[in-house]
C-alpha cells in the first residue's frame, strides 16, 4: 500500500475512534498533539486499524508506536 | 516529595489538595508519561468532588505510610496489566476470564500479585475519575435515603474505604464486614484501625450460604464485588433478605465496559447494571453512572470504554 493511501485510512479510523471530524494527521503527529489520544484511545485506534487491515500488532510493535509516521511504517511492513 | 517535579507542582492541587497532589507527584515521579492522564482525570471534577477526592487521599496516605514509592510503582504495574486486559476486550468484545476457578487460579492463589494488584487499586481511588466520582456518589446522595441509628454491613470491603467514609458521616450504630477470605478480613481490619475505626465486624461469610437468622442490615454496601462473579443475580436474590424491608437501602457499585485480570460479568450497558437490582427484588431508588477520566457517558458507551455504574435500592 502507498503512505497516502494509509494516511487516508488512518484519518479516517482516528476521526472514528476518536469522535474528531476535522483531523489532519501529518508523520510527525503524536499524542501530545491530538486531545483525545490518550493512553485509553491508542488501545481502541490499534484495535480499529487492527480490524480494518485484517492483522494483529505484537505488544512490542504496540509499544513502539509513537507517531503516525510509526504507524504508517508499521502498517506498510505488515500489509506487505 | 519525590526528586521528580512535574508540571502539577505549580497547580493549585499543591496547595489546596495536598494529599492528592503527594499521590499524584509519587506517580509521576515513576511514570511521567502518566501526566495528561491524571491531569485530564482531576480536571472534570467540582471542588465538592475535590474534596472527596482529598479526603479518600489523607485515608490513602495512612493507609500506605512510608511506602508510597513501592506502591505508585504498583500502581504503574496494575495500569500495565489492565492495558492487556483492554487490548483483549477490544479485540474479542468480551472479558478474558469468565469462571471464578481461572481468576483463583490467575489472581487470587498468587500472593505477590495480589498484593501489587490491590496497591495499585488503591491509589486509583483518588486517581480515577470514576472511582473519586464512586465514592462521591456513595457520600452525597446515601445520607438523604438512610434512616439515623442504622447498622452497616459490607461484603468484599477490600481497602476498608468505603466503610470508612460510612462511619465517618452516616451517623451508624454498627458496621459489619463480610469476605471470603480470611485474609482479605484481616486487611480490612487492620487498615479500619488504621483509620481510626473501632469496634467494626469481620466475619469470613458467603453470601449463598447466611444462617436463617442473621438479622438485616439497613444498609448494605457491595463496591466492586459482583462484577468478580459468575452469577451475580444469584447473589443478590440471597442479598434481598439481608436488606431490612421498607426502611434498608443497598448500594452497589459495578463497572460497565471494564476488563479487569479478575472480572468475569461484563455489563454492555447501564440497563444491564441496573438489571442486578430490578430482576433480584429491588427498587432503585437513585443511580449515577461515571465514565473513565469524566467522558460524557454516551460516548463512553459508543466507544466502549470503562463507567462505573452507582445505584441505591430498596428491597419490594
Amino acid at each position: 500500500m502507498t503512505r497516502e493511501a494509509i494516511f487516508n485510512d488512518l484519518n479516517e479510523i482516528f476521526a472514528d475512534v476518536l469522535d474528531l471530524g476535522d483531523l489532519s494527521l501529518t508523520e510527525a503527529t503524536i499524542a501530545d498533539d491530538v486531545e483525545e489520544w490518550d493512553s485509553l484511545s491508542h488501545i481502541r485506534l490499534v484495535v480499529s486499524i487492527e480490524q480494518h487491515y485484517g492483522f494483529k500488532f505484537t505488544t512490542a510493535e504496540i509499544e513502539a508506536l509513537k507517531s503516525v509516521g510509526d504507524l504508517v511504517d508499521c502498517i506498510q511492513k505488515k500489509t506487505g | 516529595m519525590p526528586a521528580h517535579s512535574s508540571d502539577l507542582s505549580s497547580d493549585v492541587l499543591a496547595g489546596e489538595w495536598p494529599s492528592t497532589h503527594r499521590i499524584a507527584e509519587a506517580v509521576l515521579a515513576i511514570w511521567p508519561e502518566h501526566e495528561r492522564y491524571i491531569r485530564k482525570s482531576l480536571a472534570g471534577r467540582d471542588a465538592a468532588m475535590m474534596r472527596t477526592t482529598e479526603t479518600l487521599a489523607e485515608a490513602v496516605l495512612l493507609l500506605v505510610s512510608d511506602r508510597l514509592d513501592a506502591i505508585a510503582a504498583h500502581y504503574r504495574w496494575t495500569c500495565d496489566r489492565l492495558r492487556e486486559e483492554e487490548l483483549f476486550f477490544h479485540r474479542e468484545g468480551r472479558y478474558r476470564l469468565s469462571t471464578f476457578a481461572e481468576a483463583d487460579a490467575e489472581v487470587y492463589s498468587d500472593a505477590a500479585y495480589m498484593e501489587k494488584y490491590m496497591d495499585g487499586l488503591l491509589l486509583s481511588q483518588v486517581l480515577w475519575f470514576n472511582h473519586a466520582a464512586s465514592c462521591h456518589f456513595f457520600l452525597t446522595e446515601l445520607p438523604a435515603l438512610l434512616q439515623p441509628g442504622g447498622s452497616l454491613l459490607e461484603i468484599g470491603p477490600g481497602h476498608g474505604l468505603m466503610m470508612s467514609l460510612a462511619l465517618r458521616d452516616f451517623g451508624l450504630s454498627s458496621a459489619n464486614a463480610w469476605d471470603l477470605s480470611e485474609v482479605s478480613l484481616d486487611q480490612t481490619r487492620a487498615a479500619l484501625e488504621r483509620l481510626g475505626h473501632h469496634g467494626c465486624h469481620f466475619a469470613v461469610q458467603n453470601v449463598m450460604d447466611v444462617p436463617a437468622d442473621t438479622p438485616p442490615a439497613d444498609l448494605v454496601v457491595l463496591s466492586e464485588v459482583l462484577e468478580h462473579l459468575e452469577d451475580p443475580k444469584s447473589v443478590m436474590r440471597k442479598l434481598h433478605a439481608q436488606v431490612r424491608p421498607e426502611t434498608g437501602r443497598i448500594f452497589i457499585n459495578v463497572p460497565i465496559n471494564s476488563p479487569s485480570p479478575d472480572h468475569l460479568y461484563l455489563m454492555r450497558t447501564p440497563d444491564d447494571a441496573r438489571a442486578l437490582l430490578n430482576d433480584t427484588g429491588f427498587e432503585i431508588l437513585k443511580d449515577g453512572f461515571f465514565a473513565t477520566q469524566g467522558t460524557a457517558l454516551e460516548r463512553a458507551l459508543r466507544n466502549k470504554i470503562s463507567v462505573s455504574a452507582c445505584m441505591i435500592a430498596r428491597p419490594v
